[in-house]
């Protein structure tokens, strides 16, 4: 019977390759079109031509470093199908803690381990209240959005915490997203670097092991994951926690940009978030999401950022096309799908 | 007397894939037309056209002599057009009652008039044969067969002049198809036409009174169904003669390897008792909500299992779908789309989701070796895909299948546990699914098989055993059952 | 096909758009002769406030403008980041024109700190700094602090407050937002003043934020009269989006001209308050010079002159019986980019 239908050739699966990138296109795509818009609006203008200058990508490399880290997690998250309100509030928990740390003297490597693991903390208790609970994760976590903000405030005193730079605070924690040329590795700070290994760890992760499929798995149909035998709760918790040590390590980032701990600094930050996964082809019904799709979205809202700002175009006008590029990058993605598919 | 529907010359093509090619169809007023053909033919396609889902690339409709060419299902819906899909369109939190007529509401004045609505709603339902229905019942508690009956409802408030049925019986009890039948009897004499799709030769018999057979996205071959033989047509279906269409593959059954005692869930099964043996397969018949869904489930620890016990050769694995999947059992579950398969994965994670171990290398996944295993199944079970990467929902319902399949061959389990296996796909699929059904049992695994569909049940099975409200009511060979005892057996103990 | 055209689109759209803000950038060249010898160096200047949408910054943003009318070879960039306790956009903006080399910076630091590292950045670059408003703790890397003395306003409504409560009572101080410098230094001046000069009168409590907006202000307005009704006589408010917030907070409590209040910056709405007596006494600074100071001692700066490094621009405060004298009009009502 076997021989009735040809093998599978090799050709085909190298168009399936193709598939595969092609789902980071669209975003890809739409940060083209921008960087293109503002590199030849910025030509015609006088005293312009510093757009396309490296140091304005090193700059802008800079400015999206926290919301892309923070947003590595979410993409777990949204790709599981779940959402994390709370990412933004524990951004600034985990940057007040570290900042509390240090400003108690504390080792810095004992510091920076607390506050991965407040995020990670944070993430693991979303996680098992979602799966214990069994209530939705956007409810759940807009219920410890406000808990972590909180528990920031009580941490803080409802100050800002500010360990004195010279004496408490490591040197290469000030220089992590600093784009001065001596804090420079490479062409790009340490903080630029870490984030993009952690990001090609993730894809890593999310491409070849067990638990990435898995991640996909659960996003993509649940009932399948528990037909198959998946332990869901523990796979949620554990996606959660991960997606919280993400959220830390973008709490290092805060501290290190603004060298203090504010507990009210991440307040709509998760919004910026969630949106970096949307633009970059992350579903919010979950099941679909690239790390790649990821970075690219967050670098357009970045770009889109600094753009206006050279331009000298005001905030309300920036506001706007931030808010039409997120719309039209979705629907350009989904319209993309619908022809895949059809 | 022109045709109630005549569709002339109809091609479609979506990107470089041919789906239709130069189709020509003719619906008479007060007759049902059978449109058959396998999977992935074009019966579905052409169907969107008609209902103003796709516009066609050429070709013409004429509805009642006047051109029709709608623009979209709504445009159909007014031209008199109704279609009741395989795939259920239902608001599930919404009543009986509101999904019938939603769209079309009784209103006064902008308000909704509940008193008209309930008649129009009672007189739909009596005319089903299913007075009893309540129509406050939020409609995500009836089971599918409950579903369809209220989809079919809602076509009949609209009082369509053409209605095309896609597979209506597919997941209907035999009563309730009886009653359907009856229905498109009173319709057709009521001067409606109907397109009917069925993969079931012999439903079509019942129903209708000429067949046009899809090939390939082109007309086959099409006529009066009087005379026409059925193996005439199965050849015009899958293009080569089909000698059986239960294949046999000789096997004997031997020990015990599967054992239920006293099983019971939190409705149903109740104290379900059984012995599967290695090398048997266990046919479950019963009407839809008899419990034989649930029986798997609880086997599997899907559902929690209130008392009794479930013994794999002599052991009693824990209550967790993990647990049961370790102790040997594979379960292929009736929803494939809500269940059985995550869409949006490709044919490889769907079919390794169950027993990724192999290819574990601290945590990593060795991708190249899933892949050949992948390959293999895929040209073993013959299924129609560009890659293992492809994505499920790009497959045809019977390719599906039978990638949840290879998932429990895979796995290599060793009692397959089958819920509905063969809903939904075409006549060539599921021959294949009983030879591997066959296979299997050759091979001394153990197949407990549910369905709906009694003649397959009594080819394909050793055993067959009939439940009813929970309850298993009687276990026989195969041989000493015959469809109307199996059905006797079903609405008797129901009726008690 | 469609894919196509929604690119086509977003193409034109941006070649559009292009095309507004180059003709935008060729305006105010075209006038200088096209690059004639001896054409004046037009000088572009970045004014960083803390946020856009408060009637202060709008005003600040008028005498920045006037400074640029009068110098005549100045170009305004007005641009602030999108909330006002948004930090890390309030960084990015300094990054951004650091990297654009403008001709300077005049900021409005949202953190007396968190700012620092980035102006010094910009020294680096060789772009200068004047700041305006808050203090930044790190000095060493401007060119000048022009504001407000806001201990001194402080001080001055501590004594306006007393005054109007004969000196005995029980008040409220309703801070603003954490880490901002210049409403701690209001704050600050308003309880030292009560504590050396005013033992008659007792701080209900001194330790809670209003927040930024004004509702987050009423909320917390709300609870606290709730909380102190009947043994609250006085409540200094420090700020604008504060002050609104606390007035509207007292007329849904029914208190609104029963207990006195001194409020800090003016608006429309706060002055026919005080009209009507529901305010006893409003603070005022004086944007309008702030925004010019700012501008003009930059550019004096550039211009090789030595400037002052700490630059007060005056603080005053209205009451019921003063508000018409022409002088007090002028601040009350203080002029507005775009009028």
């Amino acid at each position: 019977m076997s021989n009735a239908f040809p093998p599978i050739e090799t050709e085909s699966l190298s168009r399936g390759r193709l598939n595969l990138l092609g789902s980071a296109l669209g975003p890809f795509l739409t940060l083209g079109i921008v960087i293109l818009f503002f590199a030849v609006t910025d030509q015609i203008r006088e005293n312009g031509g510093t757009f396309l200058s490296q140091r304005n990508f090193r700059t802008i490399s800079v400015q999206t470093a926290t919301v892309a880290v923070a947003a590595l997690g979410m993409t777990v998250v949204i790709i599981a199908g779940g959402i994390d309100l709370s990412s933004g509030t524990t951004v600034a928990l985990s940057a007040t803690v570290l900042a509390w740390g240090l400003k108690h003297n504390w080792p810095w490597a004992i510091a920076v381990a607390a506050a991965l693991a407040t995020g990670g903390l944070a993430g693991f208790l979303n996680g098992a209240l979602i799966s214990l609970l069994r209530v939705v994760p956007f409810i759940v976590t807009l219920g410890t959005m406000t808990i972590y903000l909180g528990v920031a405030k009580m941490i803080a005193e409802e100050t800002t915490i500010r360990p004195d730079q010279a004496t408490q605070v490591p040197h290469w924690l000030q220089e992590l997203l600093s784009t001065r040329n001596e804090a420079l590795w490479l062409g790009l700070p340490l903080g630029v670097w870490l984030a993009l290994g952690l990001a090609l760890a993730l894809a890593a992760v999310l491409r070849y092991s067990v638990f990435g499929r898995y991640v996909y798995a659960l996003g993509s149909n649940e009932s399948t994951a528990r037909l198959c035998g998946i332990n869901v709760p523990a796979n949620k918790i554990a996606l959660y926690t991960l997606a919280g040590l993400f959220v830390g390590v973008a709490g290092m980032y805060q501290f290190s940009r603004l060298s203090s701990g504010n507990p009210t600094s991440g307040l709509g930050l998760e919004l910026r978030i969630i949106a970096a996964v949307v633009i970059g082809g992350g579903s919010l019904s979950g099941g679909r999401g690239t790390v790649l799709g990821t970075l690219t979205g967050a670098a357009i809202m970045a770009v889109i950022a600094s753009g206006c700002t050279q331009l000298g175009l005001n905030n309300p006008v920036q506001d706007v096309i931030l808010g039409v590029i997120i719309i039209a990058a979705v629907t350009l993605d989904q319209v993309r799908q619908r022809r895949m598919a059809g | 007397m022109p045709a109630l529907l005549r569709m002339t010359g109809i091609s479609k093509r979506f990107g470089a894939t041919v789906a239709l090619r130069d189709v020509a169809l003719e619906v008479h007023a007060g007759q049902a037309l059978a449109l058959i053909g396998e999977n992935g033919a074009g019966k579905s396609t052409l169907m969107k056209i008609l209902s103003g889902a796709h516009p066609p690339d050429a070709g013409e409709m004429l509805l009642s002599g006047e051109r029709y060419r709608p623009a979209n299902p709504h445009a159909a819906r007014l031209a008199g057009v109704a279609m009741i899909y395989q795939e259920l369109n239902l608001a599930p939190d919404l009543s009986v009652e509101d999904n019938i007529m939603l769209g079309q509401e009784r209103q006064r004045l902008g308000w909704l008039d509940r008193r008209a609505q309930r008649r129009k709603v009672a007189a739909v339902l009596e005319r089903l044969g299913h007075p009893d229905f309540s129509p406050e019942t939020e409609v995500r508690r009836l089971s599918v067969g409950a579903k369809q009956v209220v989809e079919i409802a809602r076509a009949l408030v609209m009082e369509a002049r053409l209605i095309v049925f896609d597979e209506p019986t597919s997941s209907l009890t035999q009563a309730d198809a009886q009653r359907l039948f009856e229905v498109i009897g009173r319709l057709k004499q009521s001067g409606c036409g109907i397109v009917y799709i069925s993969h079931f030769l012999e439903e079509i018999r019942n129903v209708c009174d000429r067949y046009a057979v899809l090939r390939d996205g082109s007309t086959a071959g099409s006529g009066d169904l009087a005379g026409a033989s059925e193996q005439h047509i199965v050849s015009l279906m899958v293009g080569r003669t089909v000698d059986e269409l239960f294949p046999q593959v000789p096997h004997t059954p031997g020990g015990v390897l599967l054992s239920l005692t006293g099983l019971s869930g939190r409705e149903s099964p109740r104290e379900v008792s059984l012995n599967l043996r290695r090398g048997e397969i266990l046919g479950i018949a019963g009407l839809v909500g008899a419990g034989r869904t649930e029986l798997l489930r609880c086997v599997f620890a899907l559902d929690p299992v209130r008392s009794g016990q479930v013994r794999v050769a002599n052991y009693a694995p824990s209550a967790s779908p993990r647990a049961r999947i370790d102790a040997g059992l594979g379960f292929v579950s009736e929803d494939r789309k809500g269940e059985g398969l995550a869409q949006s994965r490709s044919i490889a994670d769907n079919m390794t989701y169950s027993r990724l171990g192999p290819y574990r290398r601290w945590g990593w996944l060795a991708l190249r070796q899933r892949n050949a295993a992948v390959r293999n199944w895929i040209n073993r079970l013959s299924i129609k895909a560009r890659s293992p990467e492809a994505e499920i929902q790009t497959l045809s319902g019977g390719n599906q299948q039978k990638v949840a399949i290879a998932r429990v061959l895979h796995q290599e389990a060793d009692v397959l546990l089958l819920d509905e296996p063969t809903r939904g796909i075409d006549v060539g699929t599921k021959a294949e699914i009983y030879r591997l059904m066959g296979e299997s049992a050759a091979a001394g695994k153990g197949v407990l098989f549910v369905s709906s569909y009694v003649t397959e049940l009594l080819a394909v099975c050793d055993r067959v055993a009939v439940m009813s409200r929970g309850r298993l009511r009687a276990i026989r060979p195969a041989a000493e059952w015959t469809e109307e005892t199996v059905m006797a057996c079903a609405i008797a103990a129901e009726r008690t | 096909m469609p894919l196509s055209r929604v690119l086509l689109l977003v193409f034109f759209v941006s070649w559009g758009l292009a095309g507004c803000s180059g003709q935008d950038a060729a305006g105010p060249k075209s006038p200088s002769g096209g690059g004639a010898a001896g054409a004046k160096k037009k000088y572009r200047i970045a004014v960083i406030p803390k946020g856009t949408t408060h009637e202060f910054w709008k005003s600040v943003h008028a005498g920045a403008d006037n400074a640029a009318k009068e110098l005549g070879n100045v170009e305004i960039i007005w641009k602030g980041s999108h909330l006002e306790d948004d930090r890390d956009g309030q960084i990015s903006v300094v990054q951004d024109f650091t990297t654009q080399r403008v001709d300077g910076i005049c900021l409005a630091p949202l953190d007396s700190q968190a700012l620092g590292p980035f102006v010094k950045e910009a020294k680096q670059e060789q772009i200068p700094t004047v700041i305006f408003d808050s203090a930044l703790d790190d000095e060493s890397s401007i060119v000048s602090y022009v504001a407000t003395d806001n201990y001194n306003g402080g001080v001055l409504a501590a004594r306006q407050l007393s005054e109007t409560l004969d000196g005995k009572g029980g008040v409220i101080l309703l801070r603003y937002n954490p880490g901002s410098e210049s409403t701690n230094q209001r704050e600050e001046g308003f309880l030292a003043t009560l504590k050396a000069e005013f033992p008659g009168i007792t701080v209900l409590t001194s330790d809670e934020y209003a927040g930024t907006t004004e509702n987050s202000a009423l909320d917390k307005a709300q609870q606290l009269l709730i909380k102190f009704r009947g043994k609250v006589d006085g409540i200094f408010a420090v700020c604008e989006p504060n002050s609104t917030g606390l007035l509207k907070a007292l007329e849904l409590e029914g208190l609104a001209g029963k207990v006195k209040f001194v409020g800090f910056d003016p608006s429309p709405h706060l002055v026919e308050s005080l009209r009507q007596k529901k305010l006893h006494g409003i603070v005022l600074q004086d944007p309008v010079k702030m925004g010019y100071q700012a501008v003009m001692t930059l550019m004096q700066h550039i211009r090789g002159e030595t400037v002052e490094k700490r630059i007060s621009t005056g603080e005053y405060v209205a009451t019921p019986l003063n508000m018409d004298e022409p002088a007090m009009k002028k601040l009350l009502n203080p002029q507005q980019f775009g009028e």
